[in-house]
């Protein structure tokens, strides 16, 4: 750490790490439920839960993804932030929306569309939220006018989910329109630009973490986020099937999908490549792995468990069964939580005045390795599950209710991965708020203090 | 490669992505009236709508094959069940299910009847939508396409595989819509909603002879044929049959289907033993 107001990043690290763990609870409760009967049915039903969980995992995902560009943008542009009380105002506000959606949702208050369920008030308030972050961190670019590769698309990839946000503020009265309109910002998120984010946040780690040639390093980046948007924007399409709109997006959500594993792949071969070529030889392990996981777990989640049902012949008979959690759960874990997890186990030592090894800890790999095993688990058990339902339920026309009750011992399977996985989850946060120490308060470490290789190019 | 022709490849191929996107959604707006029926879209509707949403729906249920995979998808359910068993059951969904023998119920939401009117109407207008022939085979809530069929020996295709009238019958009884199978088994014993249709044809002709009928029917055919067009004209007493005296199947199979389908499916419901 290098400027004094890149320290506003550790409560937004506290705020998304308290919500990570909030969200495995409701995770776990979700999960349960598949078991049935349940006892909270009239008191907290699946809906809720379920709404809880993925809304938790959006907001504690984006306020990492905002911490980690409050201690990038300094350091990148060489400059202060442009205002930490602003910093601070926006996380307060933010936090007090994500609580008050929570709280809305036990009591029943939702716009009930999937993932943007926060009722519209509060959509408000997170649109002038985003506007707070895009100004702050956009006057701070303006002050130094200096603007890294790196942070340029960091930066577009906020930018862009601000603006991908507003087609949620509209409803409309067509259903399929209002489908059509949510995954703009649902799919373009998470498929397009949040893989900005993931590519530059990635290419930063591995610049400082491997000290491999900056100039080479963006070249690539530029690469990575071009085909992420050639098979991204048109890939749209494969949410596109079976809901009402012209046949042409069939093949169409069938080609460009298919071109999706070739972008994760390439980032893994970038994150393989950056490494082996300046042979690991960063203090901070856990931040590696984190990195390296983080790469490898997205290709595997998002490229080839995502190709496993884009296919129009294929998502005809799995449209709408349990493939398609087998695939979000690890895609996201992959491609968003590990990048952000690698970003806060980086940052740490500098925020707490430690040493790169000190982050080194058997906790702190026990809770890579079973947050690793566990999401493996439960990708497996939800695999089981929809293959099974897809066969029995869309092939055989067997009952739904029937059906489910055959997928019990997945449904088991799912919540024992999921104790492991939460388990990993406590154990991070345990290292993180008890272990990790507590910020510093004067900024320690002088400019030449970090490792050689990783100096600002 | 240079940096700037990375660069540039990044621009000219977000931006070439995105003009084609922004091409074909003009195109599917262009399209959307004809292909989601939006001339049907009324009041009620759009007021079914905001209850679907306001209730959360869609993070138990899918719709189109969207939403969460906790409950059944709803895409064709006005086609399966019928609107009068609908309002019976989001009056009280324990009524039909119970968590001991499903592993699931839906909570009862205390809607309005008024509300229960509006969202049947709005999963009526979605029924409809050109789907590209999804579900390509029937999803159902309970029961079976192919009931006594074992798995092992294979499905009989959906489509009849002759002009047969009995095997036109056994394909209409199948699809959906009409959507027989939704609600009523084959198999002696299994009743979904509606009774078992195993052996219906000595049943039926039991029936007619018994001093409580109240229908017009002279024959097991009659009988048969009488319950698919006018389903109150002899009500049945069974858990799930019928509520307020009346029945709760869909009473308006006489517009709905032609009259050779009919026929076939008469003819069909008549084979089984």
């Amino acid at each position: 750490m290098r400027y004094r107001s890149q320290r506003v990043a550790y409560p937004y690290f506290v705020v998304a790490m308290l919500l990570f763990g909030l969200q495995m609870v409701f995770g776990l409760l979700s999960a349960a439920k598949y078991l049935g009967p349940d006892p909270l049915l009239n008191v907290l039903p699946f809906d809720v839960t379920k709404v809880i969980h993925t809304n938790l995992l959006l907001v504690w995902l984006l306020t990492g993804f905002m911490g980690a560009t409050f201690y990038l943008v300094p350091e990148e542009s060489r400059v202060e932030l442009y205002s930490v009380r602003l910093a601070y105002v926006q996380l307060w506000i933010w936090t007090a929306m994500g609580v008050t959606a929570v709280v809305g949702y036990v009591f029943r208050w939702t716009a009930g569309n999937k993932l943007l369920e926060q009722p519209f008030p509060l959509k408000i308030v997170i649109v002038i939220v985003m506007l707070m972050f895009l100004y702050n961190i956009g006057m701070t670019i303006r002050a130094s006018g200096r603007l890294t590769t790196t942070e340029g698309v960091l930066v577009g990839g906020l930018a862009c989910t601000a603006l991908l946000y507003l087609p949620a503020l509209f409803e409309f009265d067509n259903y399929t329109v209002s489908v059509f309109y949510r995954w703009w910002t649902v799919h373009l998120w998470v498929e397009g630009v949040w893989e900005m984010i993931q590519g530059a946040l990635l290419a930063y780690l591995l610049i400082r973490l491997s000290g491999a040639d900056r100039e080479v390093l963006e070249k690539w980046l530029y690469v990575i986020v071009g085909l992420t948007f050639i098979s991204g924007i048109l890939g749209t399409a494969h949410h596109y099937y079976w809901i009402g709109v012209p046949r042409y997006w069939l093949p169409i959500g069938g080609f460009f999908s298919a071109l999706e594993p070739f972008v994760f792949l390439a980032m893994a071969m970038y994150a393989y490549y950056a490494m082996r070529r300046s042979g690991l030889v960063h203090p901070n392990r856990m931040a590696l792995h984190w990195t390296i996981g983080s790469a490898v777990f997205s290709a595997l989640g998002a490229g080839l468990l995502g190709l496993a049902h884009t296919w129009p012949a294929v998502n005809k008979w799995t449209h709408g069964t349990l493939i398609t959690p087998m695939h979000g759960h690890m895609a996201f874990f992959g491609a968003y939580v590990m990048i952000v997890l690698g970003l806060i186990t980086y940052a740490l030592p500098g925020l707490t005045g430690r040493s790169d090894e000190s982050r080194e800890t058997s906790v702190g790999f026990w809770a890579f390795w079973l947050q690793v095993a566990g999401m493996f688990g439960m990708t497996m058990a939800f695999a089981a599950a929809g293959i099974t339902q897809t066969y029995l339920e869309r092939i055989l026309s067997i009952g739904y209710l029937e059906t489910q009750l055959k997928l019990q011992v997945h449904f088991l399977m799912l919540v024992a991965t999921g104790a492991v996985f939460t388990l990993g989850v406590a154990l991070f946060l345990w290292d993180f708020f008890f272990l990790a120490g507590r910020p510093v308060m004067a900024v320690p470490a002088p400019a030449d203090a970090t490792p050689a290789g990783a100096a600002v190019r | 490669m240079t940096k700037r022709a990375a660069r540039l490849f990044f621009f000219v191929s977000t931006l070439l992505s995105a003009l084609i996107f922004t091409v074909l959604t003009i195109d599917s707006h262009r399209q959307f009236p004809k292909l989601t029926n939006a001339a049907a879209i009324d009041e009620r509707v759009v007021a079914g709508k905001h209850v679907w949403h306001r209730e959360n729906c869609t993070n138990c249920h899918t719709l189109l094959g969207e939403g969460a995979y906790y409950a059944p998808d709803l895409t064709k359910i006005t086609q399966q069940r019928g609107a009068p068993y609908l309002r019976e059951f989001l009056k009280d969904p324990s009524r039909f299910y119970s968590e001991q023998r499903d592993g699931r119920l839906m909570p009862t939401l205390a809607l309005s009847d008024q509300d229960i009117d509006n969202v049947i109407a709005f999963l009526a207008w979605v029924g409809r939508i050109d789907t590209q022939g999804w579900p390509p085979r029937p999803i159902l809530v309970r029961g079976s396409a192919v009931p006594g069929v074992p798995a092992m020996l294979g499905v009989p295709p959906p489509q009849a595989a002759s002009r047969d009238p009995v095997e036109l019958g056994r394909a209409a009884y199948n699809a959906t819509p009409p959507g027989c199978a939704a609600c009523h088994s084959i198999v002696p014993g299994v009743n979904i909603v509606g009774p078992t249709l195993a052996g219906i044809s000595a049943t039926a002709a039991a029936r007619i002879k018994s001093p409580d009928y109240r229908g017009k029917a002279r024959d097991a055919e009659g009988y048969i044929r009488e319950s698919i067009l006018d389903p109150n004209a002899h009500v049945l007493t069974g858990p799930t049959y019928a509520a307020g005296g009346r029945s709760l199947m869909p009473a308006d199979y006489g517009q709905s289907l032609k009259p050779e389908q009919i026929d076939q499916i008469v003819a069909y419901l008549l084979t089984l033993r």
